[in-house]
Order: structure tokens, then C-alpha cells, then sequence
């Protein structure tokens, strides 16, 4: 094909429909924490830049309710069915916590006050809970959520097109000499007293096994590429679907609630929202406490469902910058443009991969970003107000 | 849009690449050791030919009643289970000496830095410790960090001696530093051999950390001996340090069917990998580097993990005599067996400094950058030590083991090799 010569390692149209997912499923995470720059930056002009680490302590308190319930350290024997919503609204409970902390204690004294000042307070309060918290939470060795305590671990798989039935069916034909030769083997094997070398009939039981081994695979490998399918871990599908929830939640509590309607007029005009008898504070510290909370249960749902990722006080960062740019994409400001934005990041950079520049992943995110902000510099749901100096 | 509104966006964007650089620690610095290092590839080599430029500076020198050696250990930070346990190898084999008697009742004394597992504090740990008169500074754990002690100490003209760093070319900075244990272009191709002749792998995968040079180096090796073996490289993907979802780059590797995949890099990553390998219905054969060599690994790899293999230095279950002697010693000071290689490498570089102690004929930094170079046959608890004439890469064997639950004592012993020519 023509396209191939593109692209330098050649692309594999059959996983295409799988990474779109993929990307989508990452999307939705990034989407969730958007969401929260972009409500913050539409009633108060401010980037939030600590938002990361209330993400990052979400995470944190979702490590210490699976403590809480299932010990330190130790596996549970039987996961319980409400140890996940509990982790997630303890998570979405202090996250909010925070941010109403943050908002109240440093960004309201500073609210009249020139708009740079609010901004390094953000960026300065980021460092604070960076840094500062390492003083006073586990960082080494970097704990971990345990495996155990998400009972989805296993994956499903949808098949758009089926593998080819005689690749299919030459492939279970191999299966069972693979196992032959792997029992055959095992049991030699175990003869074998320890700490002795294995004698020349069992190396040659074992080159068996390993050749009816190989075959096996790569039939198995030809049929599956025969086919197009998409795999998903249902962790990832569990936190894609409470994601998308979550998101209907707020459309509804900034569309349809009393509470919604004042966030939305002190986003259209501050001052004027006061003088119409809009209690400003009440609805920032609203604007917070959403935010917040859904970047608490973005935490706590990738670190119990990507599990195994070491949880530091830098655990924020990344995916912070990463949603700060999608809300930027998007148009910042713009709920629907937040989620626009951390859907077109992810797709975008499961793309990057796919074409084979896994390297630059990060860089092309960056680039998209450059390149929308130079043909629509709002974003691209946003509008480009011209502010009046 | 006018100034005011562009204005705000830069700053903005400022802001959030300021906070992004944060995480990076210093990519500048390590693409520049890198690209150093890369220019001397030709010179380095473990065993013969290829010559180290000399340090210049005169060193330290030493009269009063003790002699100061220094260590930088990760002590914080992300290596601390290395860093830790560093230290108190090194600690135990000088205590040990000066318990003894010291040298001519002259005691050592060991100082101690913390280098925080970051390059720039290692720098700062290593130039404190030469600026408080060390004849000579054992440590790091990691190539990254001794780079930027190294670097200095070639300047001052102080020697070095690395407890884990395997990084090939680290010890073409200078002919003032050597190491303990064996280098990535060792370690690749031990598990590139044990892959493809214990396993039966013949198409294989690697997943690269593109922010760790010690990964880099460690794929690149593997690569090339395992297509030597006749072995063929199926897909090559990467991440970076901090990443964690790989869900994309695991849909491509999988495609390509690989009987084993080798992941070179550190341990908080490879968990995760394994795990969402395994859950995106990889079945393949994990293999990996001395990165691996954390029981940190079991907790976030979880049953992904069980059942892989890595490239160690030693093992706690050896029969040889040594270990057993080490083991009896560590656990009657701290309490406890050491949790990593690191305790035995970090007391293997202290034995060296020592027997290099006991045949200067003056006490300083220049004549004991000779006598380290003059090391023969000495037995060291991860093995036999030699540095002369090695340009600073003694050959030593590696261990295979198997990552087995905690229960059955985490790291199993699978086979020994000893050293090869791998090129």
C-alpha cells in the first residue's frame, strides 16, 4: 500500500480500531481532570495550576482507604463490593476538600488583585504540595495500590472482523501438541534431581516443547492478525463508564440547577453576577468543589485500575500538564471543548504510537496544541473574546 | 486578540512548561553526558585495548590518624532500596576493617552523602565529599549519578568506584574510576543467550525506557546478541520514565506475536508494564535487566510478574562461602538479610578501596588511583574482583533468577554465567 511508504516502520491497519479506543479510554481520564482547569478558569480567569495535586492527593487518599479496608501491604483474600465506591467518594470528598481549602486561603485574598498574582500563587502552591508533601506522606519506597484490590484485572475482547476460520482452525490443531510436548517435558523435568544438569533426552523433550511452543504462537499470532479486535481491560472500561457518568452528572448541575445558573452567569460576567444579587463566593467555592472532586475520582480510579503505578507526590504532574492542554485545546473556559480536548489528546497520542513515534508522543501533543492555537486561538470550542484594557 | 490577552497565554504556557520541567529532572544534563560518551564509544571496551586519559588533578592527600573515604548513596528518593542498602554494605566492610585494626592503626573513616537518586545532588554529594579531603569516593548505585561524580573527581584527580553502575561507557571518563560488577554489555547479552538457548525464544520484543541511558544501552545489547544467536527482533517499542499507560504500545507489540519481550528498564515501570501486557493478553516470556532487582516489583507487577526472569549480580542463596560470611555479618549489624544486590556490591567496593588501602605507599588520592587499578583475583562476595587491565569493567559473571511470590523468597536462582566475550 501507498500509505505504508509514509510512515517509517510501516503502519498496522489492524490495530487502528484499537488504539482509537485505547486512545479514548486514556481521553476520558485526561477529560475528567480538564474539566476541572476549565470550570476554575471560567468564573475566575485563574489557571489552577495546583490542580495536579489535588488529583495527586485523591490519589493518596484512595491508597489510604485501601489501607483502611484491606490492610498495608497485604492481599486481600476476598475483595468487598463497596470498598471501590468508598475508596472513590472518600477520593472525590477530600479532593473537593482541598480545593475549597486552596481557593479559600489563596486565591480569594488575592482576587482583586492584579491576575499574575493569583497565577504564581497557583504555580507556587503547586510546588508547596509537591515538594512540602513529601514531609509528611509516604513517598519511599513509593507505595502502591494493590492489584488485588481491583477484582477486574482481566480484559475483554470484541472481535470487528473474526480471524480467518483455516488460520483459526490450524492454530487449535497446534494447540494441543504444545501442551503434549510441555507436559512431556514438565514431567521429565521434575525427575531431575535439583541442582543437577538435565540430561540429553530431556534437553532434547524440552526443544521439542519449545518448538511445538513457537508454532503454536505464531499460528495463533497469524490468526489473530487475520482478524481486527479490541482488546479493553475492564478496569479501563469500568472507569470509562463512571467517567462518562460523572460528566452527565455535571451537565446536569451546570444546565438544569439553581447553583449551575449562577456558576454560569459569574462566568459570563463577574461583577455584573454580584450586582444581580449572585452570591460570588458561595458559587466559586462550588465551581471548586466540582473541579476538584472529579480530578478525585480520576485519581482514584487510575490508581486503582492502572494498578501497580507507584504513587508519589509527583503523581499529579503529568497528567495534570496533560489536561491543562487539553482544556487549552478545547477551549479553556468550555465544558463541553474540556472534553473535546482530553478525548482528541489521547486519540492523538495513541496515534503518535501506532505511526511509530511512540518517542515524541509527549512533543506532538504540544504541537497540536500550537497548531489549533494558531488558527483558532480560543481553542477549539472556545470564542476569542477581545478584552477591553 | 490583543497584547494583553497573548500576553496572559505565554504566561500561562510558561507556567505549565516550567511545571513540566520540573518532572524532568535534568534531561538537558543527561543528553549531554550521553552524547559524550557516545563520541568514546570506540575507546571502551571490558578487557583489552583502548586507553583511559588520566586524571590531571593532584587528589587529596591524608596525615592525620584517619583515613576518609567518602560514599554518595541514594539514601532518598527513588533508589533508596538500593541507595540504603549501598551504604550499609560499604559500612559493614569498613567497620569490619577498622574492628580489625585499621591500617598501621590508622581507622577508616567513612563519610557519607546523600545524593536524593538525582544526578545534580550526586554531583553536589561527590564535590562535598572532595572538598572535606576524601582519598577516594565509592558510590553510586546508578549510572546517571556516578557520571556526575565521576566527572569532577576526573578533574580533581580522585578516584571512584561505582557499586551499580553498569552503563558501559561510564568508565571512559577517566582512568580514575572502575566498578564492581559487570556492565550492560555483559548483562544484555546473558539474558539474550538465556532467552534464546534456556527459553527457546527465537522472536523477541523489547520495551525501552527512552529517558534512562542505562536502558538504552541495555536494549541495544540485548538486541545485538540475541540476533547474533539467530534470534529475530520482532517489535521495539518505548516509554518514559513516569509513563503509565502503555495500552498503545502494548496493541502493537502484541500484534507482532513475540514468544519473549525484554524490558530494560526500572522497576516502578515494569510492574505496570507486565501487568497491562498480561491483561491485554500478551502471553509472552518477560526477561530484564539488574532494574528489576526490587521485591517492590511483586507489589506492582502482582501476578503479572511471577514467573519472569532477570539479570542479577548475586543472590542471597549462593553456596559459596562468601555469601554465606556476608550474610551472617549483615544480619548480626542490621537485624535483617539485605533486601537487594546493592549491600553486596556496596561492600565488594569498600573490600576494593581496602585492599587498594593497604598497599599504597603514601597516603593519597594518586596512589591509591594506582593501587585500585592494581586489583587481582580479589574475592569479593558478588564474585571475583580483577581491574587490572580492564579499564575500569572487571569480568564478572551474572545470575539469572526467577521472580517467584514473596513467600517463596522472591528471587530464584535459575543458572550462573560467567563471563563471556559478547562482541
Amino acid at each position: 500500500m501507498a500509505v505504508d511508504h509514509l510512515f517509517a516502520a510501516g503502519v498496522n491497519f489492524g490495530s487502528l480500531p484499537a488504539q482509537v479506543v485505547n486512545g479514548i479510554l486514556i481521553g476520558s481520564l485526561y477529560a475528567l481532570i480538564a474539566l476541572g482547569y476549565t470550570m476554575v478558569y471560567g468564573v475566575l480567569r485563574l489557571i489552577n495550576f495546583a490542580h495536579g495535586e489535588v488529583y495527586m492527593l485523591g490519589a493518596y487518599t484512595a491508597l489510604f482507604v485501601s489501607w483502611l479496608i484491606y490492610g498495608n501491604q497485604v492481599a486481600p483474600v476476598h475483595t468487598f463490593w463497596w470498598a471501590l465506591p468508598t475508596m472513590l467518594l472518600a477520593s472525590m470528598t477530600v479532593s473537593a476538600l482541598v480545593g475549597v481549602i486552596l481557593e479559600r486561603f489563596a486565591y480569594r485574598p488575592l482576587r482583586n488583585e492584579p491576575r499574575i498574582a493569583s497565577l504564581i500563587t497557583a504555580i507556587g502552591l503547586s510546588l508547596l504540595l509537591q515538594f512540602g508533601g513529601q514531609l509528611f506522606l509516604p513517598v519511599a519506597p513509593p507505595p502502591n495500590i494493590n492489584a488485588k484490590v481491583n477484582p477486574y484485572s482481566d480484559s475483554m475482547t470484541f472481535y470487528l472482523k473474526p480471524p480467518a476460520k483455516p488460520l483459526a482452525d490450524k492454530a487449535s490443531s497446534l494447540e494441543a501438541e504444545a501442551t503434549a510436548t510441555e507436559k512431556a517435558y514438565n514431567e521429565a523435568l521434575s525427575g531431575v534431581p535439583s541442582g543437577e544438569e538435565p540430561g540429553p533426552t530431556v534437553t532434547a523433550l524440552r526443544n521439542n516443547y519449545f518448538e511445538a511452543r513457537n508454532a503454536y504462537e505464531e499460528a495463533k499470532g497469524a490468526a489473530a492478525n487475520s482478524g481486527v479486535s479490541v482488546t479493553i481491560p475492564k478496569g479501563q472500561l469500568i472507569m470509562f463508564v463512571v467517567t462518562m457518568f460523572l460528566m452527565a452528572i455535571l451537565r446536569h448541575l451546570v444546565m438544569f440547577t439553581k447553583q449551575g445558573r449562577a456558576m454560569r452567569a459569574v462566568s459570563h460576567d463577574f461583577d455584573s453576577a454580584s450586582l444581580m444579587g449572585i452570591n460570588v463566593n458561595s458559587t466559586v467555592t462550588f465551581t471548586f468543589i466540582l473541579g476538584s472532586a472529579l480530578a478525585g475520582a480520576g485519581a482514584m480510579m487510575s490508581a486503582t485500575f492502572i494498578s501497580g503505578v507507584k504513587i508519589d507526590t509527583f503523581y499529579g504532574l503529568l497528567p495534570g500538564v496533560k489536561a491543562f492542554v487539553a482544556a487549552v485545546l478545547g477551549g479553556i473556559g468550555n465544558i463541553p471543548g474540556a472534553v473535546l480536548g482530553g478525548l482528541l489528546m489521547g486519540v492523538a497520542e495513541s496515534l503518535v504510537i501506532w505511526v511509530g513515534w511512540g518517542d515524541y508522543k509527549d512533543a506532538v501533543a504540544f504541537l497540536i496544541l500550537i497548531g489549533v492555537l494558531m488558527f483558532r486561538p480560543g481553542g477549539l470550542l472556545g470564542s476569542a473574546k477581545v478584552e477591553k484594557v | 486578540m490583543n497584547y494583553k490577552y497573548s500576553m496572559f497565554w505565554t504566561a500561562a504556557l510558561g507556567g505549565a512548561m516550567a511545571l513540566s520541567m520540573v518532572g524532568c529532572k535534568s534531561d538537558a544534563e543527561k543528553a549531554a553526558t550521553s552524547d559524550n560518551s557516545s563520541t568514546s564509544t570506540n575507546a571502551s571496551s571490558s578487557g583489552s585495548g583502548g586507553k583511559r586519559p588520566t586524571p590531571t588533578g593532584k587528589g587529596n592527600s591524608q596525615s592525620g590518624d584517619t583515613i576518609k573515604l567518602g560514599v554518595v548513596a541514594s539514601v532518598t528518593g527513588d533508589l533508596k532500596p538500593w541507595g540504603d542498602d549501598s551504604y550499609y554494605g560499604a559500612k559493614l566492610a569498613i567497620d569490619e576493617f577498622n574492628t580489625a585494626g585499621g591500617l598501621n592503626g590508622k581507622k577508616i573513616e567513612l563519610l557519607m552523602e546523600d545524593s536524593a537518586s538525582k544526578p545534580e545532588a550526586a554531583k553536589t554529594a561527590g564535590e562535598k565529599l572532595m572538598g572535606e579531603g576524601v582519598l577516594g569516593v565509592l558510590g553510586e548505585v546508578s549510572s546517571g549519578n556516578t557520571e556526575q561524580i565521576a566527572r569532577p573527581a576526573f578533574d580533581k584527580g580522585i578516584p571512584v568506584i561505582a557499586i551499580g553502575a553498569t552503563k558501559t561507557t561510564l568508565t571512559d571518563i577517566g582512568a580514575n574510576v572502575w566498578r564492581v560488577c559487570y556492565t550492560d554489555d555483559f548483562q544484555g547479552p546473558v539474558m539474550a543467550r538465556f532467552a534464546y538457548e534456556d527459553q527457546g525464544i527465537r522472536k523477541a520484543a523489547i520495551i525501552t525506557d527512552k529517558k534512562q541511558p542505562y536502558s538504552q544501552g541495555l536494549s541495544e545489547s540485548f538486541k545485538q546478541y540475541f540476533l547474533k544467536l539467530g534470534g529475530e527482533i520482532v517489535s521495539e517499542v518505548s516509554y518514559q520514565t513516569g509513563d503509565t499507560q502503555f495500552q498503545a504500545q502494548l496493541t502493537e507489540l502484541k500484534s507482532t506475536n513475540p514468544q519473549g519481550i525484554f524490558m530494560s528498564g526500572y522497576f516502578p515501570e515494569v510492574g505496570p508494564l507486565a501487568a497491562q501486557a498480561r491483561a491485554a493478553g500478551i502471553t509472552a516470556k518477560f526477561f530484564g535487566g539488574d532494574g528489576w532487582d526490587s521485591s517492590a516489583i511483586l507489589q506492582s507487577g502482582g501476578d503479572a510478574i511471577i514467573g519472569s526472569y532477570f539479570c542479577n549480580h548475586y543472590n542471597n542463596k549462593e553456596a559459596r562461602p562468601e555469601v554465606k560470611m556476608f550474610l551472617d555479618k549483615f544480619k548480626a549489624k542490621y537485624g535483617k538479610e539485605p533486601s537487594t544486590t546493592m549491600a553486596a556490591l556496596g561492600y565488594d567496593a569498600a573490600l576494593v578501596a581496602i585492599d587498594a588501602l593497604k598497599r599504597c605507599k603514601t597516603l593519597d588520592s594518586a596512589s591509591l588511583i594506582q593501587e585500585i587499578e592494581n586489583v587481582d583475583k580479589l574475592q569479593g562476595v558478588s564474585g571475583e574482583i580483577t581491574l587490572k587491565g580492564h579499564n575500569g569493567n572487571p569480568p564478572k559473571r551474572a545470575l539469572v533468577v526467577e521472580i517467584r511470590p514473596a513467600s517463596e523468597g522472591f528471587q530464584v536462582f535459575k543458572k550462573a554465567y560467567d563471563y563471556f566475550e559478547s562482541k
